[in-house]
């Protein structure tokens, strides 16, 4: 079977069925803006947390590390909520739409960054900043410096955001739906083809996934050796 | 002359505890100060509160203006600091250095000059596309001191910088910057906890202990009048020998633990623990005395070791459950004193100090 799944897939690849076409198409544009979104969000919050003192730090970061493991079921019951016709965005008219399943996704992936950036800048000698402070730098000038410093570890936040999106598939299915042409990517797809006992399409198609999930970490990956290669 | 720095009533807290606080202190352009202290005494918070890294309470005046009322960055930008880990960032050491002029908006070739002036002050030029990672202690050190001096500060604050650096390094770097900082009129704040460091560097010495200054002077007086037996442990004051005061008539005597007692020579309204005395002031006895008018306290006990030096020796003389240590010039020890001899050494009154 698993063969025949090979098979398969190759013959999607050569062939680029435009059903696939557009499945893939749609799964890079949503892990895609919702990587970005999950970095635009988790890596600011990550850096304000390594470097503010506040009260309740500790809970606060219990708390974006408790969201690292936020099950995405309980993510998209609540995006679905909020949603909704009735839910106080239905006006908007959100649901079943890749931006509801964005929504979904930069929620789940934010503090998965957040947690990491936290951890990656807290890495980075805390007197630093301060020398780089006392060295005349303004405070946007010395945050920008330390990302520069700690960007392996940044890079690894990327890279497991990207992971936990390009995987995601419970709140893509109950925000998406899952609708061909529209909010169909790469994983709902498989679940569905699983569920119409089409193995050997599932496979094939967790084949591309893999692919696409593999060049993308492959080419973080790279990055993140480049400037490791770049320090030495 | 208007003060570099003016502290005025501050305190520097640290959740609910007071980290600081100093009532006033101030010091003058072109001022070479130490600030010497034992470890958590809130030199380095002292440090960073001037160079205004830290919130605080009080008012504080840097080159005559309030830092309440004016842009902290500028004033911020007309001081440098190099903390005691050389804390470099990834690139070369050229970028190193380069970073405060890029952060002041400077021109490229100016920057080039600039840096390489720089290293070259400290002989750092030929390391300048050196990776900052792959520096030696002493070269790191030196590039840090290079970097905070680029921009020609007004203030420079130095946080044990040479603390990791041998002690030929450590000379040479302290008269290094000192040559600089008198040559430009630069105002050096230096943190040490190491007081030949002070002797060497500074023209002033302030002995912080739990975040407030004890004392503030220059540093041969710390060194032989310290106001307590803290700065006198700090200072490596020779012999701190506990004593009491004891009244008889109308007269006060001291009374060591050797069952030694003298008149003494303070005011009687002050009771004193401590008895200090540096280990030059006990000289041989048959000779002469300095100042004749002076009464003189003899000690008698056996050598119990003798450590060379390089101008005198240091002999550890065990006078019942006193241990002394008498420091003589090396012609008088090379020879002519043995462990296990007995010894007598005396000292003029006028060289006591108590505290």
């Amino acid at each position: 079977m698993f063969g025949d799944g090979l098979l398969e897939a190759l013959q999607l690849l050569m062939n680029w069925d435009d059903e696939i076409a557009e499945v893939v198409k749609m799964t890079i544009q949503v892990s895609g803006s919702a990587t970005l979104g999950s970095v635009i969000v988790g890596v600011p919050l990550g850096l304000w947390l390594a470097l503010q003192n506040f009260r309740g730090k500790r809970l606060f970061t219990a708390f974006v590390n408790f969201g690292m493991g936020l099950p995405p079921v309980v993510v998209g019951l609540f995006v679905s909520l909020c949603l909704w016709r009735y839910g106080p965005f239905g006006d908007f008219g959100l649901m079943y739409t890749p931006t509801a399943m964005i929504i979904a996704q930069t929620i789940i992936a934010s503090p998965i960054v957040a947690g990491l950036s936290f951890a990656a800048i807290s890495s980075i000698n805390p007197k630093l900043r301060l020398q780089l402070i006392s060295l005349g730098a303004t405070p946007w000038q010395a945050s920008r410096l330390l990302i520069r410093e700690a960007r392996l570890g940044l890079l690894a936040a990327v890279i497991a955001g990207f992971g936990r999106v390009i995987s995601e598939v419970g709140a893509a299915m109950m925000v998406g739906g899952n609708i061909k042409g529209q909010t169909r990517v790469l994983t709902t797809t498989t679940v569905m083809e699983v569920g119409k006992g089409n193995y050997d399409t599932a496979i094939a198609v967790s084949l591309i996934l893999l692919l696409g999930a593999f060049s993308v970490v492959f080419l973080l990956t790279w990055l993140q050796h480049k400037g490791k290669c770049d320090r030495l | 002359m208007k003060a570099t720095l003016a502290m005025q009533d501050i305190v520097v807290r640290r959740g609910r505890s007071k980290v600081l606080h100093i009532d006033t202190f101030s010091i003058q352009p072109g001022e070479l100060v130490a600030l010497v202290g034992p470890n958590g005494s809130g030199k380095s918070t002292l440090l960073q509160t001037i160079n205004l890294l830290l919130p605080f309470q009080g008012e504080m005046r840097l080159f005559d203006e309030v830092t309440a009322k004016v842009n902290q960055e500028v004033l911020r930008r007309r001081c440098a600091m190099v903390f005691q880990e050389a804390l470099m960032l990834e690139g070369s050491v050229f970028d190193n250095v380069a970073w405060p002029l890029r952060f002041r908006g400077f021109a490229a070739p100016t920057i080039r000059l600039r840096v390489y002036e720089a290293l070259a002050l400290f002989g750092c030029a030929h390391l300048a596309q050196r990776s900052a990672q792959r520096l030696s202690g002493g070269e790191a050190q030196r590039v840090c001191i290079a970097r905070a001096l680029v921009t020609e500060p007004e203030l420079l604050l130095l946080d044990e910088p040479f603390a990791s650096l041998d002690v030929a390094m450590r000379s040479a770097m302290m008269e290094k910057i000192r040559t600089i900082a008198q040559s430009k009129g630069i105002t050096v704040l230096l943190v040490s906890h190491n007081f030949s460091d002070v002797l060497y560097f500074a023209e002033r010495a302030v002995a912080l202990f739990s975040g407030g200054i004890l004392q503030d002077d220059k540093p041969e007086i710390l060194l032989r009048r310290p106001v307590d037996e803290r700065v006198a442990r700090l200072v490596g004051m020779d012999n701190i020998l506990p004593c009491r005061i004891e009244r008889e008539g109308d007269r006060d005597f001291v009374i060591l633990n050797a069952g030694i007692r003298f008149a003494f020579p303070g005011n009687g309204a002050v009771s004193p623990s401590f008895l200090c005395l540096p280990g030059d002031a006990l000289l041989l006895s048959g000779e002469p005395k300095v100042k004749p008018h002076h009464a003189g306290v003899l000690f008698e006990g056996l050598i119990e070791r003798i450590i060379p030096g390089i101008a005198s020796c240091c002999i550890l003389l065990r006078s019942g459950e006193l241990l002394l240590r008498v420091r003589l010039p090396r012609e008088k020890t090379e020879g002519k004193l043995w462990p296990g001899e007995r010894m007598q050494v005396w000292f003029d009154l006028a060289d006591a100090h108590f505290v």
